[in-house]
């Protein structure tokens, strides 16, 4: 009887897609005033350039890779790598083209401006 | 027997993808759920890692949103105490439409595996993390010994 073993070579191609890291969503506060709606999110340990916002067709998409360098024996871990990974419906009275966003100590926040049209007014009654 | 390890391995990476994409799921209900295998347990307390590296520890914690300023870090021999407190960023004149990142304040205390120099102790605070390194106590390091 013979074992026959077979050796495949696998091309990764995209390392970070083919690497199994959990996607979770990260949690948020969402705020709203007159002229903006305001999106605070707990990232910690994403730096800037793994996050990513896109805008679609009404729909928010943060994301954002934490990859985090280690060495040693572990003693304990309740952490690890992550993929915070959440979207949102906005209205579409926000203007894209002012979307504006900042990351500080391991918090993203997020300012979705109202166009000029959406925003309430005062009617005076002559 | 050790050829089917391949399978399991295989099995419970499935696993994970199901996870991975309920963890999602729960949010395209328009729920709010945590990191915690996607339901949400408030914790008290923030999440850590120890690694043990020879001559010295490395422990991390996740603090987001909190500045060097509202941490405390005690040590006493192999007794590390953090605390911290997280104020609410909340801004002014705003209505809140959802509010699932907690303020307040927590404590938590480690007994480490070894005594730790306690004058050579470094901490920093990058991107919400929280990074101390923990020299070991000269007595507690290993030692070359050199055979004659």
């Amino acid at each position: 009887m013979t074992v026959s073993t077979e050796i495949t070579k696998k091309e990764e191609t995209l390392p970070g897609l083919t690497r199994n890291i959990p996607v979770v969503a990260p949690v948020v506060d969402i705020y709203e005033n007159d002229d903006e709606i305001l999106l605070h999110a707990d990232m910690p340990g994403v730096t800037k350039n793994d996050i990513e916002i896109k805008v679609d067709n009404g729909n928010l998409e943060i994301s954002g890779v934490r990859t985090l360098k280690t060495s040693g024996a572990v003693n304990w871990v309740e952490f690890g790598e992550i993929d915070y990974r959440r979207t949102f419906s906005v209205p579409q009275t926000i203007d894209i083209e002012k979307v504006n966003a900042e990351l500080k100590d391991g918090v993203l926040r997020l300012h979705l401006p109202k166009s000029e049209s959406a925003k309430p007014r005062q009617i005076e009654i002559h | 027997m050790w050829t089917r390890v391949g399978d399991i391995d295989r099995m419970l990476g499935t696993m994970d993808l199901l996870r991975s994409r309920m963890n999602r799921l729960f949010t395209d209900y328009d729920r709010s759920y945590g990191e915690d295998y996607g339901w949400r347990i408030t914790r008290e307390t923030p999440r850590t890692n120890l690694y043990d590296n020879g001559d010295k520890l490395e422990i991390t914690a996740e603090v987001p949103g909190l500045l060097k300023e509202n941490l405390n870090i005690k040590i006493q021999g192999n007794y590390l105490e953090v605390s911290g407190t997280r104020k609410a960023d909340a801004p002014e004149g705003y209505k809140t439409h959802r509010a699932e990142r907690e303020a307040g304040s927590f404590t938590r205390s480690f007994t480490l595996p070894c005594d730790i120099d306690v004058d050579k102790v470094e901490a920093s605070l990058d991107n919400g993390i929280l990074a101390l390194t923990l020299p070991k106590a000269e007595e507690v390091k290993p030692k070359q010994v050199t055979v004659k």
